[in-house]
C-alpha cells in the first residue's frame, strides 16, 4: 500500500470488485446500522477496551466461585458504579512517531492566519489585487485581512438610508474626502455629502455609491 | 505630509499632551445612553401592559390561542405536498464562482486534491450536518468563468457543474458522507483532540445509491470505464475537447480518491491521531483490523 | 546624523551585524565606547507595513545605570503606530475593573423580613386599605421590591476586536509618549533595589515601571529587586494588559518580549476571528 490514500482507484480498476462491492452493499447497509452502535459504544472508551472487573475484583478481594457475572449488573448509575481503575489492555496498538501521514493531518487543521494571495497572471473571479504604486499617494485605503477593498453599504431605516462608508484610510483623509466628492460630482452629476471621521478614520457619503467607489479605488491601485 | 497623516497627526499629538493615564481618558461623548427610570405618561405609568385584563395582570392566554374561535394553527389542514420536509436532505449550495474566488485568493491548496474539509477550512463555505444538511451541491453558476484544473469531491453536482470542471483538466466526484463523518469533516481538530479512532464512512441509504453508484454523477461508487465513457459523451454535448488527463504530469494527483469506507485523505478508519505528541495509535490486533478494514 | 547613516546603511540591504562607532550627543564615557557595536537588524516581516512606516526604537542595555544604546529595532506600524484611539483605552480599563468588581450590597424582599405571615386587618369593613401583609414594600419596614441582591458581578466579555485594539492602541500611545523603552534583556549586575531606583532616576523613567518579559521566569537578580519596590513591576508577555500599561508610568520590554507581543498582535490582526467573536456574545440562542 502506498503512503497515501489506501486503495489508489485509477481508471484502470477491475470491474468485477465493484460490481462485487455494489451487489453486497444492501447486506452491508443493515450490517452497518448494527456496527455503528456498537461502534458508539467502543467509542466512549476512547478505542481501547476496557475490562470491565465486577465489584469484588475492584475492592481488592479474590473472585469468589458465587461471584456475580458483569453482566447481570447494570452500571447505567454514575452513583451507583465503581470506580475504572484497572484498565487492560486487550488490543494491541502501535504508536508510529513523526509518521509519513502526518501531512495529511496538518492539511486538516485551520489555518493560523488567512493565507496570503500569491502573484498570478489572472483571477478569473474577479479579484482585483492591489497595487504597489498605491503606497505613493498622499492617502492610502488599506485592504481588510480577507485582501477586499472596505467599501460598504449600510441600510437602515427599511431602506430608506443609504450610506457608503470607506474604512481604514491612512494618510491625508482631508484630500481623499475632496477627491471623492468631486468624482462622484463628476459621475453622477449631482452634489454628494459626505461624513469625514478623523478618529475612527473612514468616510461615510450619503447614498448607494459603491460601486463608483469601488472602481475608483481599483483605478487607484487599492 | 506628516501633519495632515492623520494617524501620525494624532500621535504626534499626543508628544505635547500630558501622559495618557487612568485619570484623564474618557468614553466618546453620547455614547452611554443614561439609565432612565420608567415614569410618568410617557416614561412608565403602566409600562406598556395596558388596562386591566390578562396583559396587566401578567397572566397571559396560551401561545395562538384566539379568545375562542377556531385558531390559525388549528384551522388549516395538513398538506400532503410537504410530508416528509423535515426528513429531506439538504445540500447547501456553492457556486462555481466562488469556488474560484477561493481558488484565487489561495486559501485552498490547487496541487492536492480538494473536498469538503479544505473547503470549510477555507472559511467560505460552511454548513450544519444536525440540520440534515449533507454536503456541499456545486451549482453551475461561474461555469463560464470557471477556469481551474481541480480534483475535487462534491456531494451533488449537475450536469453542466461537470462539464465547466472537466472542461479545464479537472475531475470531479460526487461522494456521500454520512452525518457522522459531516461532522468530523466540519472540525477534524476537535475530533482529533478527543481520542477517539477514526470510524469508518457509512454507505448510502437505499434511495441515494443509484445516484453514487451512477457515472452520469460521476458517483464514487461508479465503475471507472463508465466514468471515461461519460466523460466522451458530455465533451461531445457541451463541445470542448476532452483534455488527455491521463498524459497531464498531474495524473497521479487527479486520479486520487478516496476510498468509501474513507473519511480523511490518508488517514485510515481505526488510527488515533494525537496532535498534542505528533503520533499516530494504529491498530495491530487483527481483530480490530477487520473490523475496520471492512 | 546617526539615522543619516543608518538610513544610507539600510539602503545598501546590508544584513550582516556591522562594527560601527555611535556618536551619540549623549557624553559616553571612554570604556563604554570600545564596546560599541550597533546592530541593525532588517526585519523580516511576516504582514508587510503597506503605507504607515515601522517605528525604530533603540535597545537599551540594563546592566549599567547610565543608558548605553546597543542597537536600532524596528516594530511593525500597525502594532505600535496604531491610531490613538483614547475611547477604546477607556473602554478596556472599565471593562477590566467591571469584571472584577462584585457588590455585596443587599437588602431584604418582603419574603426575607422577619414577621408579615398574618393579614393585618380584614379585607373589607374597615375604611383602611386593603394589605396582605405587614412587610410589602409599601409598609414602613416592610421589604425592597427590587433591590440589590448580594453578590451581584458585572462579568461581561469586551468584543474581541476592542481588547485587540485596546492593546495596540495603548503600546502606541506608550510609543508615542516617549514611554516605552526596549531592553536588550534583564540581567542586572546586583540584587540591590537601590541599582534600580538609580537606573529609574537617571534615565527618567517615569516612577513607576512595568517591565515585561518572555517567560515567566526571570533572572534572581530582577525578581529580588523588584519584589521589594512596590512602583516597579515584572510580568510575563500574556499578562499584558492596558490597565496596567496606564497605571505604570514607564513601558519596558525585553526585544524577545518586543517581537512576541507583535507576532501575536499581528496574528489576531490577520486571522479568521468568527470564533473569538462569538464566544461570550449576549443574547445568542
Amino acid at each position: 500500500m502506498t503512503a497515501g490514500v489506501r486503495h489508489n482507484v485509477s481508471f484502470e480498476t477491475n470491474n468485477i470488485v465493484l460490481i462485487a462491492l455494489v451487489a453486497i452493499l444492501y447486506s452491508l447497509f443493515k450490517m452497518a446500522t448494527v456496527l455503528r452502535s456498537q461502534c458508539a459504544f467502543a467509542r466512549l472508551f476512547a478505542g481501547k477496551t476496557v475490562q470491565i472487573l465486577n465489584n469484588s475484583t475492584d475492592l481488592g478481594a479474590k473472585l469468589g466461585p458465587g461471584s456475580q457475572s458483569v453482566l447481570s449488573r447494570k452500571y447505567s448509575n454514575y452513583a451507583h458504579s465503581p470506580f475504572v481503575t484497572k484498565i487492560k489492555e486487550q488490543y494491541d496498538y502501535e504508536i508510529v512517531k513523526k509518521p509519513a501521514e502526518w501531512a495529511f493531518v496538518e492539511r486538516l487543521l485551520p489555518f493560523e492566519t488567512i493565507p496570503a494571495v500569491s502573484p498570478k497572471e489572472s483571477y478569473p473571479s474577479g479579484w482585483i489585487p492591489p497595487k504597489e504604486e498605491a503606497a505613493n499617494l498622499p492617502y492610502f485605503i488599506a485592504r481588510t485581512k480577507n485582501h477586499e477593498v472596505p467599501i460598504y453599504l449600510e441600510i437602515t431605516y427599511r431602506g430608506m438610508r443609504k450610506i457608503t462608508k470607506i474604512r481604514k484610510i491612512e494618510g491625508d483623509i482631508w484630500l481623499l474626502n475632496d477627491e471623492i466628492k468631486s468624482y462622484l460630482k463628476e459621475k453622477n452629476n449631482r452634489y454628494v455629502e459626505t461624513r469625514v471621521h478623523e478618529i475612527g478614520r473612514f468616510i461615510e457619503t450619503k447614498g448607494d455609491y459603491v460601486h463608483d467607489l469601488m472602481q475608483w479605488a481599483y483605478s487607484k491601485g487599492f | 505630509m506628516g501633519s495632515r497623516q492623520i494617524t501620525e497627526k494624532s500621535l504626534s499629538m499626543l508628544r505635547s499632551l500630558p501622559r495618557i493615564s487612568l485619570q484623564n481618558i474618557r468614553d466618546n461623548p453620547n455614547s452611554k445612553l443614561k439609565n432612565k427610570r420608567g415614569r410618568a405618561q410617557h416614561g412608565g405609568d403602566k409600562h406598556g401592559a395596558g388596562n386591566k385584563g390578562s396583559g396587566q395582570r401578567q397572566n397571559f392566554m396560551r401561545l395562538g390561542y384566539e379568545t375562542g374561535n377556531n385558531p390559525f394553527y388549528l384551522r388549516i389542514p395538513q398538506e400532503h405536498y410537504y410530508r416528509g420536509h423535515h426528513l429531506r436532505r439538504e445540500y447547501p449550495p456553492l457556486t462555481l464562482h466562488e469556488l474560484q474566488r477561493i481558488i484565487d485568493k489561495d486559501c485552498v491548496d490547487t496541487s492536492k486534491p480538494i473536498d469538503i474539509a479544505s473547503l470549510i477550512k477555507s472559511g467560505f463555505y460552511n454548513f450544519q450536518p444536525d440540520l440534515k444538511q449533507f454536503g456541499i451541491n456545486l451549482t453551475d453558476e461561474g461555469a463560464d468563468i470557471f477556469a481551474a484544473k481541480i480534483n475535487i469531491e462534491v456531494q451533488w453536482a449537475s450536469e453542466q457543474v461537470i462539464a465547466a470542471v472537466e472542461r479545464n483538466g479537472g475531475v470531479i466526484t460526487t461522494a456521500y458522507y454520512d452525518p457522522h463523518s459531516l461532522l468530523l469533516l466540519k472540525n477534524p481538530k476537535k475530533f482529533f483532540e478527543s481520542g477517539q479512532a477514526i470510524p469508518r464512512r457509512m454507505i448510502p441509504p437505499s434511495d441515494l445509491i443509484e445516484y453514487y453508484t451512477s457515472a452520469k454523477s460521476r458517483g464514487y461508487l461508479a465503475d471507472p470505464e463508465e466514468i471515461s465513457k461519460e466523460r466522451l459523451k458530455l465533451a461531445q454535448k457541451y463541445g470542448y475537447t476532452l483534455p488527455d488527463i491521463e498524459k497531464d504530469s498531474d495524473y497521479k494527483m487527479m486520479s486520487e480518491r478516496k476510498d468509501p469506507r474513507q473519511i480523511f485523505y490518508g488517514l485510515e478508519p481505526g488510527w488515533v491521531v494525537n496532535l498534542k505528541d505528533e503520533c499516530i495509535l494504529k491498530p495491530k490486533d487483527q481483530e480490530l483490523l477487520s473490523f475496520f478494514n471492512s | 546624523m546617526t539615522s543619516a547613516l543608518i538610513s544610507a546603511i539600510k539602503r545598501l540591504h546590508i544584513s550582516v551585524v556591522p562594527q560601527i562607532r555611535v556618536f551619540s550627543s549623549n557624553a559616553v564615557s571612554v570604556s563604554s565606547l570600545d564596546q560599541n557595536t550597533l546592530s541593525i537588524t532588517k526585519k523580516d516581516w511576516a504582514f508587510k507595513p503597506q503605507y504607515t512606516k515601522p517605528r525604530e526604537v533603540w535597545i537599551e542595555n540594563i546592566d549599567t545605570i547610565e543608558e548605553q544604546k546597543l542597537g536600532l529595532f524596528e516594530l511593525h506600524p500597525l502594532v505600535y503606530a496604531a491610531s490613538p484611539r483614547i475611547d477604546i483605552i477607556h473602554q478596556n480599563v472599565i471593562w477590566q475593573k467591571k469584571i472584577r468588581f462584585v457588590s455585596w450590597a443587599h437588602t431584604k424582599t418582603r419574603a426575607e423580613v422577619r414577621g408579615g405571615g398574618r393579614k393585618p386587618w380584614p379585607q373589607k369593613g374597615l375604611g383602611r386599605a386593603r394589605h396582605g401583609s405587614i412587610r410589602s414594600p409599601l409598609f414602613r419596614g416592610g421589604g425592597v421590591a427590587h433591590g440589590p441582591r448580594s453578590g451581584k458581578t458585572h462579568f461581561f466579555m469586551l468584543p474581541f476586536h476592542l481588547r485587540l485594539n485596546g492593546l495596540t492602541t495603548t503600546l502606541s500611545a506608550k510609543l508615542a509618549q516617549d514611554d516605552l523603552h526596549i531592553v536588550k534583556d534583564l540581567i542586572l549586575p546586583t540584587d540591590n533595589p537601590e541599582y534600580l531606583n538609580d537606573l529609574i532616576e537617571k534615565r527618567n523613567w517615569g516612577p513607576s515601571v512595568l517591565l515585561v518579559d518572555d517567560t515567566d521566569y526571570a533572572p534572581r537578580n530582577i525578581t529580588v529587586a523588584t519584589d521589594s519596590i512596590p512602583h516597579v513591576n515584572i510580568i510575563p508577555v500574556y499578562g499584558l494588559n492596558v490597565f496596567s500599561m496606564l497605571k505604570h508610568d514607564t513601558l519596558v520590554l525585553t526585544q524577545a518580549a518586543a517581537e512576541r507581543i507583535e507576532e501575536r498582535l499581528l496574528k489576531w490582526l490577520n486571522a479568521d476571528t468568527r470564533r473569538q467573536q462569538q464566544a461570550y456574545k449576549l443574547n445568542q440562542v
